[in-house]
Formats: structure tokens, C-alpha cells, sequence
């Protein structure tokens, strides 16, 4: 019998753990004609804020060893537009999840507002740690008190399930975390890009107009690991683990470290179907190592350790 | 239909220093002015997909015309017959149907590779060519004689005077152009695309320019390959593009 590859996040029951990352995936429809989006765990669709936003002057990204760099700047359509795109995603059978992103508490609030109305719409995950955005994003993210309070805020606003993407940029991401599990919310994913930057040396000047960027694909898997690890092991509320997750191999790594799903990112760049890919090769993991469900694998390395 | 295709590489020919072109088994459906990512891995080094525009494509085959300017170019470069890549496409929107009688395709340089395509579609549909190909040097130019027999009338400047005539083809274009009726498509380095642009709208003659850009994913997911537009958005260089009319990405004057 094929394994059990349900999970549970807050409310949502996952047909599987494999989604996409926000702002890897567009609305969806980009992916839509190379696969049947309604295999994925769930689709998460790009930052979304109140109003529309333009984002960063070009040059926006820039390849670096085994990643990439990006400052895109959260460039959206606005809540309003972004509803349109949303609705198209009715037609798939998986939970869609809108990442929302704003400068201050009140965005935040009236994007969910105005989300609250789209049955569409299954969860939030609440952005706040955007590297390349000048207010907001990961000013709410890198300070414990300022990111409960975000969280707290937003929690009466819904019930639907919130989801809470940290940042890789802090001192100690435990602490962001218990913030945000105590002031309500059903999750958390991680990690958001790490800050960085590249100088193109003939022009003697960064590569990217903003300057800095934000750090993703394989290059951070080893970071982004480690803190998936030590996140679930102090929150009761799942994790979402992402951060150069390419392939099946990636994705189980995060499952024994404690994710109760995971996220792909950047990889869906270079691997149109990644995702589908990543999917069948957690349910041949759990065939060959005779696991029933993907549930008996969550945390798995961290209780071996134990013994 | 857009897809992930495994293509096996019938033909590799270095054309030139730099210049190669490659031909792999299998119909893609493309039209003109649309592209391709192609995988360079399986290593994460380099980890993105490169673009390449369509060079020619048939109901069995897809040809690239490319020029070495990189890590990803060099290493596509030592592919050797027989081996297989991964092609995602078509991508992108092509060149947009012309319903004039007459089209004057601008190339510079290694801007001449998706225009062979649609100098090829056009003259299918019965189109009256104009083929003005520019370089920096003679060592540039490649397919000379496949762009000269497809076009009615063929012309090649050179900068330094080493092929053709000597100077830029906006040197040429108003005396090409004349008091034609014609439309305008060029491909080419961004300063060549603006001075085709500007001529296109002092003559108010149509004209859609095909650009490059860094990018990511190639389908419109990641916003990373913008351009500013005339209006002050910024639009998907890959999904929107790559070709654009010119008004829309170069303003003049006024």
C-alpha cells in the first residue's frame, strides 16, 4: 500500500508535505502548463501587499555558487489585483496559501481584510522577513517583541490558519520564534533568504541596483537545516522547512529534522517540475525504508540521537 | 507547448572564436522571438538555467546560435554530439504577426540568431525581407550566405570597416527604409535597439525590438529579468517579452 503522505499545518490538512516557496512561484499559472498544481501540498502564492508596489530597479538578481541572489523588492499588484490571480486557483484541488507582506501592522491587517472575503484562500503566511524592502518585511522580523506584537495583532483578524515566515538574519531565530508560536501563531516556515551581496569587478560597483540581496538555493541548505532543526525542537506548532530544497534527498533531510512539510524554492527556477519530482521521492523514501506514513519520519534524526 | 524536454544534440559547430551553433533532435513548436532555458548541470555550478533565443526550429529540430560571453556559454560549448540537455520552452512571447507586405530586420551581432527564424516565417507567408546585419568586425558575422539567400535585399556593416560597409546599421536604415511601408524588428545590443527605435519613430513606422536580461526562471514566476518601461513599471523581460514594441520600452524627446 503507498504511504500516507497527509500532514496537518494549523487547520490545513495537507494532501502531501511539498509546496512551493512564496515568491518562487508566481500566482500559480506561471507552473500551471508544466504540471497539474493540484498535486502540490499547497500553492503558495508571491508577497502580497495593500497597494501595488513597482520593486526594485534592474539589476535584480545575480547567480552566485550553487544560488543565487535576489532583490526583487516585493513587487505585487496590490491586494486587490492579486485577488483576481487568486481566484483563478480555485480550479486545483489544494489549499492555496497568500504570503502577506506591508510596512506596518495596519497593512498587514487590511491585506488580510481583504483576503478574508476570497474562499480561495486557506492561510497566511505572514512575511516578515523580507531582506530587500526598506520598511517593514524584516524589521518585524529580527526583534522577538516587535514580531509577537505583528502576530498578535493579526491573530483575531482570522481563522484561518496563520503561518509565520522567519528570518535567517537574527542573532538567535529560537527566540523569534517562541515569540510568534506564544502570541498565536498555527506555524512558522523557514528560512527566508540570507543577506548578501556580489561586486562585479570590472565595473568595481554591486552587482544588484539594491545593493544587497537575499541568499537562496543549495548554498544554504547546510543554514537553513540546522535551524529547522533547532526551531522544531523548541515549538509545539509545525514547521515549514525551506532553503535549497532540490530534490527528494533535500526534502527528507528537513522531514527528520523536524519540518512537517517543506517548501522549494529557487530550484523550481532551474527544475520546472520540481516539485512533483520532490513529491514522488519522499513517497519512494518511505516505500524503501517501509514507512507507512510520512508522519513517522517528522523529527526522525533528532529521536534517534536520543537513543 | 511549454515543457521540460530531455533533447539530444544532433550538431555542435563552432562557427567562429565564439560563436557556435547547435542543433538538437526534436520539434518544439516555437515561434519566432520565442526562447529557451537550457540545464547545464548536473552539478549546482552553474545553478540557473541559461536563455537562448530560437534560432531555427523545425517539426525535428531546434538550433541555437550562440557567443561564448560566460561560465554557462563555456561550459554549453564543450557539449559534444550525442549528449542530452535540458530544454525548457517555448518561452516567452515571439514576434507579433505583421500585417505589412514589407519587414526590415536590424540584427547586431550575435542579435542576428533569433531573426533567421523569423526571416525564414516570413518569407513562408510570402513577406517581402530586408535583412541589414551589423557587427563590431568581420570575425562576427556568421551564416552569411543562409541570411543573404532567405532575404530580397541583404546588407552587412561592420564598425571597422573589415565586412560589408563601414559604420553602424543606423548609418544605413533611413536610406533602407526610404519612404517604405515597412516594419521594423531588431535584435541587437541594447544602444543599437534604441537608435533602430528612434529612426522607427521619426519614420512612425512600426518597430518591435527582442532584448536580453539576466534570468532566473524564464516562465514569469520570479520577476527577476525586468525592464523599465516607457511608463515607469517594470515588465517581465521573459513572460512579457522578449519582444517588445519600442515605444514601450524607449522614450524620445518630448
Amino acid at each position: 500500500m503507498a504511504p500516507d503522505l497527509t500532514v496537518k499545518i494549523g487547520n490545513l490538512l495537507l494532501k502531501n508535505p511539498v509546496m512551493p516557496a512564496s515568491g518562487c512561484f508566481g500566482y500559480g499559472e506561471e507552473y500551471a502548463s508544466f504540471y497539474d498544481l493540484s498535486c502540490l501540498g499547497a500553492i503558495v502564492v508571491t508577497g502580497t501587499t495593500a497597494t501595488p508596489r513597482t520593486g526594485n530597479p534592474p539589476v535584480r538578481i545575480t547567480e552566485t555558487p550553487a544560488g543565487m541572489l535576489n532583490a526583487i523588492g516585493l513587487q505585487n499588484p496590490g491586494v486587490e489585483a492579486a485577488c483576481v490571480k487568486i481566484r483563478r486557483l480555485q480550479a486545483y484541488k489544494t489549499p492555496v496559501i497568500v504570503n502577506v507582506a506591508g510596512n506596518t501592522v495596519e497593512e498587514y491587517l487590511q491585506v488580510i481584510e481583504v483576503l478574508e472575503r476570497e474562499k480561495t484562500v486557506s492561510a497566511y503566511e505572514i512575511n516578515i522577513s523580507c531582506p530587500n524592502v526598506k520598511a517593514g518585511g524584516m524589521a518585524f522580523g529580527t526583534d522577538p517583541d516587535t514580531a509577537a506584537k505583528l502576530v498578535a495583532a493579526l491573530r483575531p483578524a482570522t481563522q484561518k490558519t496563520l503561518i509565520v515566515k522567519l528570518s535567517p538574519n537574527v542573532t538567535d531565530i529560537v527566540d523569534v520564534a517562541k515569540a510568534v508560536e506564544v502570541a498565536g501563531a498555527d506555524a512558522v516556515s523557514l528560512i527566508n533568504t540570507l543577506l548578501g551581496m556580489a561586486i562585479d569587478v570590472e565595473r568595481r560597483r554591486p552587482v544588484l541596483a539594491n545593493i544587497t540581496g537575499g541568499l537562496s538555493g543549495p548554498a544554504v541548505k547546510p543554514v537553513a537545516l540546522r535551524m529547522v532543526w533547532q526551531v522544531s525542537e523548541a515549538l509545539k506548532i509545525p514547521v515549514i522547512g525551506m532553503g535549497g530544497i532540490s530534490n527528494a534527498k533535500d526534502a527528507v533531510e528537513f522531514l527528520l529534522a523536524g519540518a512537517t512539510a517543506v517548501a522549494i524554492g529557487a530550484a523550481n527556477f532551474r527544475n520546472p517540475t520540481v516539485c512533483p519530482e520532490v513529491i514522488n521521492g519522499i513517497e519512494n523514501y518511505l516505500t524503501r525504508h517501509g514507512f507507512q506514513s510520512v508522519r513517522e519520519i517528522i523529527g526522525l534524526a533528532r529521536t534517534q540521537g536520543d537513543r | 507547448m511549454m515543457q521540460k524536454r530531455q533533447m539530444e544534440i544532433l550538431e555542435h559547430t563552432q562557427l567562429t572564436e565564439e560563436i557556435f551553433r547547435l542543433t538538437l533532435a526534436g520539434g518544439i513548436g516555437a515561434k519566432p522571438g520565442q526562447f529557451v532555458q537550457v540545464g547545464l548541470g548536473p552539478t549546482w555550478e552553474p545553478f540557473l538555467n541559461r536563455p537562448f533565443s530560437v534560432h531555427n526550429c523545425t517539426k525535428t529540430t531546434l538550433s541555437l546560435l550562440y557567443r561564448v560571453v560566460g561560465h554557462g556559454t563555456r561550459l554549453l560549448a564543450q557539449k559534444q554530439r550525442g549528449s542530452i540537455l535540458s530544454v525548457v520552452g517555448p518561452l516567452g512571447k515571439g514576434f507579433p504577426p505583421t500585417k505589412r507586405r514589407q519587414a526590415v530586420l536590424v540584427a547586431g551581432g550575435i542579435g542576428a540568431a533569433p531573426l533567421y527564424y523569423l526571416m525564414r516565417m516570413l518569407r513562408a507567408e510570402g513577406k517581402d525581407v530586408i535583412f541589414l546585419y551589423g557587427a563590431k568586425t568581420a570575425a562576427q558575422i556568421v551564416l552569411e550566405d543562409e541570411y543573404r539567400s532567405l532575404a530580397r535585399e541583404f546588407y552587412l556593416i561592420t564598425e571597422d570597416g573589415t565586412a560589408g560597409t563601414k559604420g553602424l546599421v543606423t548609418d544605413l536604415l533611413p536610406q533602407i527604409l526610404g519612404e517604405n511601408e515597412a516594419e521594423i524588428f531588431a535584435c541587437g545590443p541594447n544602444a543599437m535597439l534604441r537608435a533602430v527605435a528612434q529612426t522607427a519613430a521619426e519614420k512612425k513606422l512600426p518597430c518591435f525590438v527582442s532584448l536580453e536580461a539576466q534570468m532566473a526562471c524564464g516562465v514569469g514566476a520570479c520577476l527577476g529579468c525586468v525592464v523599465a518601461t516607457a511608463d515607469g513599471n517594470y515588465r517581465r523581460v521573459c513572460a512579457d517579452g522578449p519582444v517588445f514594441a519600442a515605444e514601450e520600452v524607449f522614450r524620445f524627446g518630448s
